[in-house]
């Protein structure tokens, strides 16, 4: 076994909690899959076996049932406790007992295409100590409810410097922890004279770890996550020569076990090369950069590779925006018939090639479905129109009910003849309107984007 | 159909404006002193061919028809050579005019005369005479007109740059850069000299333009040609306070925001730019010259098409002029040129080396990457590594110069003398200058008269020069007028220095006075600091020469209390509790980076002096650093920068000072990681 999978499961989602409140976040419905489905497909289409999951006690039932009915992954499923507070290193350090080779992490939320042979393939070919898959940013554009106008683009950005041949990542820094200046060493310069900064990238949060690091995590237990402070930690340690013998200066303090474990591991994690491997760099030819004389990667130990992927879906459903964008395109990803066989469809009906719809569905005459996704025992009844929507499970909508670009969470009800333009209808709400024959009279109330929660 | 034509005619029109440059026949620096007391720098021959000749050969061949000369420093001999030239031929495709002034201080002087007379209708090349390339900037102008024509006025200068990475011999520590930009456009957001540091800051408001893509490129060389629009001599006319380029380079960018002047860059991956800005890059020029790196610009093609400079090719990059005669024996090795009518002795090994006309080398002489000028004899036995000797220079019999030597016009050493690294002669004393002042750039030929009888009376010294030497040694001073506090350099283009002595050495025993009777009567380090800074004025001498003299009185205090002969170890004891002592006092006078260095560097003298005593150096530095006189990062610059001489390399080696860096090192890479995290 080369590399073991971890799906890190025990988010909270705390960028959409207006889906997560009821549902857990690996579980929420993409084109009528759980979400955690994307990410297990991806590990057994590339040939994994095993799988590690770390999940919540609250997703671990659907979670298990999930991979032995829709996946031939071995599973292996570590629950955390939800209000713990663990970061994505936490949950990593949890089971480094089960660790026993290197590792691929990949994050539940991850929904791409990408090649990951392209991740791996870095990992193998320069002995890397990380590597991982980032993408270009997405635009979204579908109107999210609840959000008016355009996203403002103040978020804060990434900066990702990478070499020449733009694998080697080199500088690695989020615009809020800079201040008036990005600063960058001269030797790194030196060694690589010209590097790109790339702002408008993803971190797809897959990332393929040495066993090192897993016991350099061990041992520096401040270390919470992954993203956050793992991987800068790991691309800046590829560029300073001494780590191992200042541990021993700077901590005198500390007592000695702590001090040896600390620095046998910041060997470890540097030295990653085992000695033939070292003696064949030394007898090639073969060279990572050109330009100078010296050896393969300045005698470096410690190399980040990143994979930029340019071009296909790369999605990290963490905000609604990306949930909506990702239902639309979800369905490229599997190869199922759109309709489910066991929906009853009136003849009636419009349903367009471009939607999805669950088992057990039923849609009544002159019922229309365009571009959206109907879960599980979903009721649509007669000329209701629906358009750009997500509907999940249990769902009744009545008739005449106009839906338009929203989100319709599970077991809600939609009373016959409402209007609805850029929704979101929480879990198990009832929204009802005054009947036809006023509403040409009153004006509507859900024609603005916003969010329909119990005081509807 | 006639708006067809009409269109047709106005871009025809537009592009039949023939290409202008106007070509900075000056440094305006001193950097080639003492060689350029006698020859402009663009004159002074490369692979025996003036400078300025290649520049416009560059110029010429790049499509450029007219091209504007301004002279300042010996523009009469620059007019005299160009009028001899064939750019001054009624044939020639480049029309060549000279402008001369003495008025010139700087480029900004010249560009505010270009502004003034409206010679430029369109864009033009801005080069400085001592640029040797052959890069083809046609496409670069295509790019230039192409972005002025998109965005009207935007783009006002298009660098051009050559990629070589660092390391490259073409490349020297002075002139290096790092230029931030933006990948899609190739808009320059931030370019900066590296010189000396260590990290490099990029503000972030560079990064907030609408793209995603950036580029931090540390493998650029400056060809220093830049293609420029009229706005720019208008800019510099504008901003009275732009003196180099780099000046306006950085005002461009710093008022991006408000003037919405933009620089943009070129990158050439196959042509050749370089500018010979030191001796170091005289040296890698010269030989990428020899070696062809420079085709179609190589020594046999003549294309100055002048009498007597024809040559010829054959393998191992040998070439050789007319009538030259090569001894019995004699083995010229790879990448030699050798010029018209020289005469080669018996039995000399020749490598890497040019050599110009009318020379005579006796037997048995050695020369590697010796750069020998005209009319230059060297007698046998020479050993010549490389230096540079310029016309008329006489080597007398068994004279080895050291590496990075200067032998300037006429000078006359040995016989049997050695000189040791990095040593320049010149007829010219040195302290010439003082007395011209600011004169210089005015008169050369008035007052060389006067000079001359000043110089006569002053005695050559057969200790440093041989016994039928002639000539003064010219040590390295520092300049303290200079701007921006930039460490000056000597003519090799590495960073050295040394203390003028003399005047000092009463200072130096009123200091040491000062420091004994504060010993004794206990006086209280603020009085003292008083007392010196008293002393400072009374014999008006600088604060460097202050922190030299004080480090060195320290240094010095404990032989003077208990005599010579003091043991290492006791030193040690009695001067670390000096140190302490005093601590106050170093701290009000070491503050800057500059001064840190100058005490590391007297420190350094005092125990090159003292062999027997390092091991107490290591002590002291450590003692300096702790009292946080001293900062890491400098003791490490002046570790891994300051070596001046052979045993200054061997003060190195100590075993106890490379424990004691290395423990340094590693303090510092903690740190900069603390300063990540």
């Amino acid at each position: 076994m080369e590399l073991q999978a971890v799906v890190m499961a025990a988010g909270g989602g705390s960028r959409m909690m207006d889906l997560t409140y009821s549902i857990p976040k690996p579980l929420l419905p993409i084109g009528n899959k759980p979400l955690i489905w994307y990410p297990l497909s991806l590990l057994e289409r590339v040939g994994f076996e095993e799988v590690i999951v770390i999940t919540t006690k609250e997703a671990q039932k659907e979670v298990q049932k999930l991979l032995l009915t829709e996946t031939k992954l071995k599973p292996d499923i570590v629950c955390v406790q939800e209000d713990a507070d663990m970061g994505t290193a936490d949950a990593l350090r949890h089971i480094q007992q089960k660790i026993k080779t290197d590792v691929l992490v990949v994050s539940c939320d991850l929904i791409t295409d990408a090649a990951l042979h392209e991740v791996v393939d870095l990992f193998r070919v320069h002995n890397a100590t990380l590597s991982m898959l980032m993408s270009k940013a997405h635009e979204f554009t579908e109107t999210v409810p609840g959000q008016k106008g355009k996203k403002k683009a103040g978020e804060q950005r990434d900066f990702v410097g990478v070499d020449d041949s733009g694998k080697r990542l080199l500088f690695m820094a989020n615009e809020a922890d800079l201040d008036e200046d990005l600063v960058i060493r001269k030797s790194i310069m030196r060694r690589h004279p010209r590097m790109h900064i790339k702002t408008g990238l993803v971190d797809a949060h897959l990332y393929c770890l040495k066993r090192s690091v897993i016991d350099f995590l061990a041992e520096n237990k401040s270390i919470s996550s992954i993203r956050g402070e793992l991987v800068p930690c790991l691309v800046r340690k590829q560029f300073s020569k001494f780590s191992s013998l200042q541990k021993n200066k700077e901590e005198p303090n500390q007592n000695m076990k702590k001090k040896d474990a600390n620095t046998n591991s910041e060997n470890h994690i540097a030295s990653a090369d085992d000695d033939l491997l070292e003696l064949a760099l030394n007898r090639s030819c073969w060279n990572d950069h050109r330009g100078d004389m010296c050896g393969a990667y300045h005698g470096g130990k410690l190399r980040c590779y990143v994979h930029i992927m340019e071009e296909g879906m790369c999605y990290r459903v963490n905000t609604l925006a990306a949930y909506i964008e990702a239902n639309r395109l979800a369905s490229k990803l599997f190869e199922e018939p759109a309709i489910h066989p066991s929906a009853v469809i009136s003849e009636r009906s419009v349903v367009g090639s471009d939607s999805i719809i669950g088992t057990y569905c039923q849609i009544a005459e002159k019922a229309s479905v365009k571009r959206s996704t109907i879960g599980a025992s979903t009721t649509i009844k007669e000329k209701a129109k629906i358009t750009n929507s997500i509907i999940m499970n249990g769902v009744t909508i009545e008739e005449g009910c106009n839906i338009q670009g929203s989100v319709i969470c599970s077991h809600a009800t939609i009373c016959r003849g409402a209007d609805i333009k850029y929704c979101l209808v929480g879990n198990s709400q009832r929204v009802e309107l005054a009947p036809r024959t006023t509403e040409e009279i009153v004006p509507l109330p859900f024609t603005d984007p916003a969010l329909i929660y119990a005081s509807f | 159909f006639t708006a067809v034509v009409a269109i047709k005619w106005l871009t025809d029109g537009e592009e039949e404006q023939p290409l202008q440059a106007v070509l900075v026949a000056d440094s305006f620096n001193r950097r080639f002193f003492p060689i350029s007391k006698d020859q402009p720098r663009a004159l002074l021959p490369l692979a025996n061919v003036a400078m300025i000749d290649y520049t416009l050969e560059f110029l010429t061949s790049t499509g450029v028809q007219e091209t504007f000369v301004f002279c300042c420093w010996m523009s009469n001999k620059i007019k005299e050579h160009l009028l001899k030239s064939k750019w001054c031929r009624p044939t020639s495709p480049n029309v060549v005019r000279i402008i001369t002034s003495d008025l010139y201080r700087s480029l900004g002087d010249v560009l505010r005369d270009v502004d003034a007379k409206a010679l430029v209708r369109s864009d033009f090349i801005l080069v400085y005479g001592d640029v040797v390339s052959n890069i083809d900037v046609t496409q670069a102008l295509q790019e230039h007109r192409q972005r002025r024509k998109a965005e009207k006025n935007i783009s006002v200068m298009t660098m051009i740059f050559k990629q070589s990475s660092p390391g490259h011999k073409s490349r020297c520590e002075e002139d290096d850069i790092i230029v931030a930009m933006d990948s899609k456009t190739k808009r320059v957001l931030h370019y900066q000299r590296t010189q000396g540091l260590k990290k490099l800051q990029f503000p972030m408001n560079i990064f907030h333009s609408v793209s995603d893509e950036f580029e931090i490129r540390y493998d650029l060389l400056d060809c220093h040609i830049s293609i420029c629009s009229p706005q720019v001599a208008e800019l510099f006319t504008d901003n009275f306070d732009y003196q180099t380029r780099n000046d306006f380079v950085r005002g461009i960018l710093v008022n991006e925001e408000i003037l919405g002047n933009q620089i943009h860059l070129y990158v050439t991956m196959d042509g050749y730019g370089a500018r010979v800005s030191n001796l170091l890059m005289y040296d890698a020029v010269s030989s990428d010259m020899v070696r062809r790196w420079i085709y179609p610009l190589t020594p046999e093609a003549n294309f100055t098409d002048r009498k007597g400079q024809e040559c010829t090719h054959s393998r191992h990059n040998v070439y050789r002029g007319a009538g030259v005669s090569l001894g019995h024996g004699s083995h010229m090795a790879e990448n030699v040129l050798i010029g018209r009518d020289t005469s080669i002795g018996a039995n000399c090994h020749i490598s890497n080396s040019v050599i110009g006309s009318n020379c005579t080398i006796g037997d048995n002489v050695v020369l590697d990457r010796a750069y020998v000028w005209n009319g230059v004899h060297i007698a046998s036995g020479a050993v010549i590594r490389q230096s540079v000797l310029c016309d008329g220079v006489k080597v007398k019999e068994r004279v080895t110069l050291n590496r990075q030597c200067v032998l300037a016009y006429n000078v006359v050493v040995g016989p049997d003398i050695s000189l040791p690294e990095g040593t320049v002669v010149s007829m010219h004393h040195p302290d010439e200058e003082d007395e011209e002042d600011e004169d210089e750039f005015l008169s050369d030929g008035a007052d060389n008269s006067s000079n001359q009888a000043k110089t006569k009376l002053k005695a050559f010294s057969a200790a440093e020069v041989g016994a039928e030497g002639k000539g003064y040694i010219w040590r390295p001073v520092k300049q303290d007028d200079t701007e921006d506090d930039e460490l000056v350099q000597c003519l090799w283009g590495e960073t050295s220095s040394c203390i003028t002595t003399g005047v000092y050495a009463v200072f130096q025993t009123e200091v040491l006075g000062t420091l004994q009777r504060g010993m004794e009567e206990n006086i209280s380090c603020d009085n003292l600091v008083l007392e010196i800074n008293s002393l400072k004025y009374a014999y008006n001498i600088t604060l460097k020469e202050v922190m030299q003299v004080l480090m060195r009185v320290v240094l010095e205090f404990p032989f003077q209390q208990q005599g010579p002969q003091l043991a290492a170890v006791q030193y040690c004891a009695l001067l670390l509790r000096l140190l302490k002592k005093w601590a106050p006092v170093f701290r009000n006078y070491v503050k800057r980076a500059p001064d840190q260095m100058d005490c590391l560097e007297s420190l350094e003298e005092f125990f090159l002096e003292h062999e027997t005593h390092w091991g107490a150096m290591v002590k002291v530095l450590m003692e300096l650093y702790q009292l946080d006189i001293l900062e890491e990062e400098l003791i490490m610059r002046w570790f891994s920068d300051g070596v001046t001489s052979a045993k200054s390399r061997q003060l190195r080696k100590n075993p106890g000072l490379l424990k004691f860096i290395q423990w340094l090192e590693e303090a510092e890479d903690e740190s900069s990681e603390e300063d990540g995290q």
